[in-house]
């Protein structure tokens, strides 16, 4: 056979797939509306828009108690108060009243300077301040220990108007003060990163295992195969398909990321467009096993969902590779789209050019090559039992 | 009439039952759902509350005194962070993290050991931030050691004693339950998730199933009310939603979770969610008749709840916009209702106006599920 038929059969069978595609209004709605939108904008509305920043501590109400009424409390009372990070300080008088409201959303923490606050820290002695608080809320008492710590270390007893915290300085320790370097990144961009490799192999998944459990249900397949048509056509038709389906998405996601949430990527559009057609290949691989594997389109649905979650346990997205211990750190490093994370945020939050990820690369080029191989021989192999 | 609606919704409820028992992918897929989960939230925290990790990091000491030996002995000595280089300058420090071959520079400035003589001493540190979390403990171990320093130094530790003044005060916390910090926080947020990949999964193997193998046309020809239909395919629910969340809490007590809350209001929360699921899986299945293309759908919606709904951290800490979300969202007072029950051991007095909330979701969206269902039938 040659090359120009090879080709033309993989058009023709892009060309089906466009079809099918565009008279199945489920398909266009999940592939290219639901996924992408749902995804970046529950990005967006939780972690706030790239360009907006707030504190998350701001409107939680939290008491009060001032045991000590002395200046330097009356000063720490003020200073919370007049901090963008504690807009719903609430003065307590009983410090037993106040603790009893913990856990009835009235209140979250509560905040007592003890008895002799003033004299510790005239006398040099390190004073105390206690926080209570409402554990049952994950996250908040961690959050708002931390901020308090910031204007604690930082509190100067002897100054009326407290200056202005920044984030850095919240952070540093009296006495050695730690300036941090490196670029900090909004939670937004950061989560983009995340959102578009995973709207990717979330909907390319589908798109390949899926589509072609649903050939083989409505009997179709069986007919594709009786044709003259190779199955590296097949494969390859498949592919084309599925790349314009993905240059699509990219440019929704990033689309909504850019104009609706003000992200802005250190890199061109070129590279991250790159990346995520090469995210997309490497699951389009994996479909391709799925589908010669012959499972059902409820399974195919199945196993995406449970791929998502596993990528999100061992693929660096919530704690890094490096961190993961014993035999899940083997398995996030031997995951192609572990790299496949790598790379994006490299790009995207670094702005690292491409070519440089010479590793990242490598590894995801080997991957896109041995599933594709692996497919083929499956689908070759299993040619018999999946049309039966 | 009475008699024979409380009939037909048993046998309706015995029908489903007897179903998911044929169907060995379903039932598989009912108790994997929260093996999985909690595999996964185990793999988290193992990582997480490792007692040691290896984060690659450079220093630069450009001070070369005993103090700045000093910190980098502290830096030495930290747990979480492993000096893998020492270098000459600054800039090799920072050439170290571009290339990725550590994850944090960390630059003891010139005159450091006078600084901390005068108390404003200072160290930088520069650090890789696409590595989320491991930048994390790069800051956190220098922080660490810092605060060593200073303490060493204020007690003069190992023969030095610059006077310095330590931190002038310190915060410490007391929990409202007296759990250790650890991870599990978000384990009823767990309960509640699976709850709802329950309700979801439900509603597709109810409707859309029998749909596609013609038999749901058979069961409405029946002489048995659509009500009665809907009513024990719900009830299924509601006793597959108990053995979930049985064997949820089974798997909890295992993991070592004590749960102060009444078992019966847990029972009762989780069913609720669950009832909630399924009756906006219903609303759904009205207009989405495919199988796959709803079993999708719902899966896209689960993920998003992850984060707004409370599942894994609280409502309160999200940005303004996505707060206003969860409040609207009656998944996030489920799992609110969860957290305090599990962990605070709330009565029906404060949890009610959390399931109140639910119920009346149902209540709400169930008759539109069937008026929807009878006039696209």
């Amino acid at each position: 056979m040659s090359v120009a038929t090879f080709l033309s059969d993989s058009l023709a069978i892009a060309e089906t797939e466009f079809r099918q595609f565009r008279r199945n209004r489920s398909a266009i709605l999940i592939s290219l509306v639901v996924l992408p939108l749902f995804f970046t904008v529950s990005l967006g509305a939780g972690q706030g828009g790239a360009g907006t920043s707030f504190s998350s501590t701001a409107d939680i109400p939290i008491g009060f108690v001032d045991n000590d009424n002395s200046i330097a409390s009356l000063r720490l009372w003020q200073t919370l108060d007049r901090s963008p990070d504690f807009h719903n300080l609430i003065q307590s008088y009983n410090e037993q009243d106040a603790i009893a409201e913990l856990g009835t959303k009235r209140i979250y923490a509560v905040i007592v300077v003890p008895k002799g606050f003033q004299n510790d820290l005239e006398n040099g002695n390190q004073a105390r301040l206690i926080l209570y608080a409402d554990d049952s809320e994950p996250g908040v008492s961690d959050q708002i220990q931390s901020t308090l710590t910031g204007y604690a270390q930082n509190f100067d007893p002897n100054v009326e108007v407290q200056p202005h915290l920044s984030q850095l300085q919240k952070q540093s320790i009296a006495g050695v003060g730690v300036v941090r370097k490196g670029a900090i990144f909004a939670s937004f961009n950061v989560g983009l990163t995340t959102i578009l490799a995973i709207v990717q192999i979330f909907s390319v998944f589908y798109e390949i295992a899926g589509g072609m459990a649903r050939e083989r249900d409505e009997g179709t397949y069986a007919r594709l195969l009786a044709s003259p048509i190779p199955i590296g056509s097949i494969m390859l038709g498949k592919t084309i398909f599925d790349i314009l389906l993905s240059v699509l998405r990219t440019f929704i996601v990033l689309g909504i990321g850019i104009y609706g949430y003000g992200a802005k990527p250190s890199t061109d559009f070129g590279t991250i467009l790159a990346l995520s057609l090469i995210v997309a290949l490497v699951t389009m691989g994996i479909g391709f096993v799925a589908a010669a594997l012959k499972l059902g389109q409820r399974a195919v649905v199945i196993i995406t969902f449970f791929l998502i979650l596993f990528l999100f346990a061992f693929s660096g997205l919530i704690i890094d590779s490096n961190l993961l211990v014993g035999i899940s750190q083997a398995i996030s490093y031997s995951l192609p789209f572990t790299y496949a994370f790598d790379a994006l945020r490299r790009t995207i939050l670094l702005g690292r050019p491409l070519l440089s990820l010479t590793f990242d690369l490598e590894y995801l080029i080997g991957s896109i090559i041995v599933s594709f191989a692996l497919a083929f021989v499956l689908l070759r192999s299993f040619r018999e039992r999946l049309i039966t | 009439m009475k008699n024979a609606f409380v009939r037909d919704t048993v046998a309706i409820t015995a029908k489903e039952l007897k179903q998911l028992r044929r169907d060995p992918v379903s039932m598989v897929l009912t108790v994997m759902f929260p093996i999985i989960l909690i595999g996964i939230f185990i793999v988290i925290v193992a990582a997480f509350s490792a007692t040691t990790h290896n984060v690659p990091v450079v220093v630069a000491d450009l001070d070369g005194t005993s103090a700045s030996n000093a910190m980098l002995n502290e830096l030495t000595r930290s747990r979480f962070i492993h000096v893998t280089q020492l270098v000459q300058t600054e800039d090799q420090a920072y050439q170290a993290v571009d290339n990725a071959q550590a994850v944090g520079a960390i630059i003891i400035p010139q005159g450091f050991g006078n600084a901390l003589l005068a108390g404003d001493a200072f160290v930088i540190v520069s650090t890789d931030n696409s590595k989320l979390t491991s930048s994390q403990f790069v800051v956190g171990s220098v922080n660490q050691g810092a605060q060593d320093l200073v303490n060493q130094v204020t007690s003069g530790e190992g023969g030095i004693n610059f006077g310095l003044k330590i931190a002038p005060i310190e915060v410490i916390t007391r929990s409202l339950t007296g759990r250790p910090p650890s991870g599990d926080p978000i384990l009823p947020g767990f309960l509640g998730l699976i709850a709802i990949l329950g309700g979801f999964d439900d509603i597709v193997n109810a409707i859309n199933r029998e749909r596609e193998r013609g038999t749901f046309p058979r069961l409405t020809l029946s002489p048995v009310s659509l009500f009665a239909v809907y009513s024990g395919k719900m009830s299924a629910t509601i006793v597959l939603t108990i053995l979930r969340t049985a064997l949820m809490l089974v798997i909890f007590s295992l993991y070592g979770l004590v749960i102060h809350g009444n078992l019966i209001l847990i029972f009762l929360t989780t069913v609720l969610i669950a009832v909630f699921t399924f009756s906006l899986g219903l609303t759904i299945s009205t207009r989405i008749r495919s199988t796959t293309t709803l079993t999708v759908l719902e899966i896209a919606m689960t993920f998003p709840l992850f984060a707004l709904a409370g599942t894994t951290s609280s409502p309160l800490l999200l940005a303004p916009g996505g707060r206003a979300i969860a409040d609207s969202l009656p998944w996030t007072y489920g799992n609110d209702a969860l957290r305090r029950l599990i962990y605070l051991g709330a009565g029906l007095n404060a949890v009610g106006g959390d399931l109140l909330i639910l119920l009346i979701s149902s209540l709400i969206l169930m008759p539109i599920a069937i008026l929807l269902s009878k006039r696209t039938m």
